[in-house]
């Protein structure tokens, strides 16, 4: 087994939520037995019904939730769940929260500070880059928040949906950025319910029902065993 | 539950040199986070930063109205003495009410990325200090007109305020591992702090409550840090050493059991229901 390229490792894992405060709310489990390797280069495209565990799968890969069962190796490198706007505030400008932002998503000060720069460039925010936030439209707070999350190149990049923000000439922009990124060898994971995407941007596909990983190989193999699932179940 | 972080290919001490690279970058994280909340505070009102003296300059203009004019209390020292108790108190309060909601608060940023919780009881508690830090002063500059003249002794302010503030940050840290679990706690922590603030011989002097009660306040860092400044900026009078470095150990072991309780519960707080 070739060690080096195997990034996180996952056998049998399980998270269990609590779905509402009350003294004996049961578990619930929204992530049964999910099995997955992730190496190096690959490009994963998640696919499943809205409430399979795409979402939970994701937060387990970028270390947020810790598993309740199985076993997650993992070797040590910087992760990244794309989101755009986390941790800012209306009253700072957009120049202290892409500070903020950028930290919270793993970036240290100086590194944020340095690429400052390039946010304002490619938000095209011009002179409300110093202005508080809460002036924004929100097509301009999604420019900034899409600009400050392309700073923190990690080495895997987990995206839940986010593939393209703000009106239509900033998505094409940060569709293309994005799409840059994720052919230029970094190691992606994808959750979206678009077969077409996930064709244009995945080499391999898993397919998760319930929480349990079904199917995991060629993207074309799996989306077939999916439709196919889906189908006799509509029929059933 | 088994999770393993193996450095696959990476040299030997990857992943200490790792851990050092995000304590730093935490800290560096809390010091922003601080800076952005003082100005959150001061863009929120016309007079901006002005409050922070203002307010507390107003109560303690209100607790001298009733106690000094109104009810004219027979010892002339007695406005004074409250009002360096209730400056002493106040940043405690403050701080732990604010930083024990800062966990609790900041769910949803915890659950959308990776960061330690820790980070967040701190931002407040050191944003209080720096509010603390003006209002205190304030009331140096009261207590010089007053005729309570700048002496050697404020030489041990500095180890106080640096007990208090680690006494402060250790509470706060205790209230806000809690919080997440039970939310309902919100609405008695006030409460346990009213009472805290008798048992800290804020209002009164320890001396004037009998002698095994004033035992049992000894036990309390924030009675003894009270009673030393008062000390310290009232009679010229050194702190009780022995007494300090009590209130120094409680505290540090308070904070080293918070911080560890907050690390084994935060990834339980991730998964609590909204």
């Amino acid at each position: 087994m070739n060690m080096d390229a195997s990034l996180i490792t996952l056998e049998n894992v399980g998270v269990a939520m609590r779905s509402k405060l009350h003294w004996n709310s049961k578990k619930f489990w929204a992530l049964q037995d999910v099995s997955l390797r992730l190496e190096r280069g690959m490009r994963l495209g998640i696919v499943g019904r809205n409430g399979a565990g795409k979402s939970t799968l994701l937060r387990v890969l970028a270390g947020i939730l810790a598993p309740d069962r199985g076993q997650l190796r993992r070797a040590t490198m910087s992760c990244q769940l794309l989101s755009l706007s986390v941790g800012f505030m209306p009253h700072l400008s957009g120049r202290d929260n892409a500070i903020v932002s950028g930290m919270m998503q793993g970036l240290d000060y100086r590194s944020i500070v340095t690429r400052l720069p390039a946010v304002r460039e490619f938000s095209g925010l011009g002179d409300f880059f110093d202005e508080p936030i809460s002036s924004y439209s929100s097509g301009m707070v999604l420019r900034l928040g899409f600009s400050v999350a392309m700073q923190v190149e990690p080495e895997i990049l987990l995206i839940d949906e986010v593939l393209a923000v703000g009106d239509a000439e900033f998505q094409k922009k940060s569709g293309d950025a994005l799409r840059q990124r994720i052919h230029g060898g970094t190691t992606v994971v994808i959750v979206s319910q678009s077969n077409t995407q996930i064709r244009e941007l995945c080499d391999c596909a898993l397919w998760i029902d319930r929480g349990t990983s079904k199917m995991l190989g060629g993207v074309d193999e799996v989306l077939a065993a999916y439709r196919h699932a889906r189908e006799s179940a509509e029929t059933a | 539950m088994q999770e393993s972080t193996q450095a696959y290919g990476y040299p030997p001490g990857a992943a200490r040199k790792g851990m050092f690279a995000r304590v730093r970058r935490s800290l560096e994280l809390v010091f922003f986070l601080c800076y952005a909340e003082l100005h959150a505070e001061r863009a929120r009102a016309y007079l901006g930063f002005v409050w922070w003296v203002l307010e507390p300059a107003m109560n303690m203009a209100v607790l001298y109205f009733v106690f000094g004019v109104m009810l004219r209390t027979a010892d002339a020292g007695y406005v004074p003495f409250l009002l360096v108790g209730l400056t002493v108190w106040q940043w405690f309060k403050s701080g732990v009410s604010h930083g024990g909601n800062a966990i609790w608060g900041n769910l949803n940023l915890i659950r959308q990325v990776k960061l330690s919780p820790l980070v967040f009881p701190c931002v407040q508690v050191l944003a209080d200090s720096v509010k603390f830090l003006y209002i205190f002063a304030l009331l140096l500059v009261l207590l010089w007109c007053t005729g309570y003249p700048p002496n050697p002794t404020y030489l041990g302010l500095v180890p106080l305020l640096l007990v208090e503030l680690v006494f402060t940050l250790a509470i706060a840290y205790l209230v806000a591992a809690v919080i997440p679990l039970v939310p309902d706690l919100r609405f008695v922590i006030d409460q346990l702090l009213a009472l805290l603030m008798f048992l800290s011989a804020v209002m009164f002097s320890a001396d004037s409550v009998p002698p095994g009660i004033r035992k049992l306040l000894m036990f309390n860092p924030i009675a003894t840090l009270v009673g030393a400044t008062r000390g310290i900026l009232l009679h010229a009078q050194w702190p009780n050493w022995s007494e300090l470095a009590s209130a120094c150990a409680i505290s540090l072991l308070l904070l080293v059991g918070a911080i560890a309780l907050i690390r084994r519960l935060a990834h339980v707080y991730v998964k609590q229901a909204a």
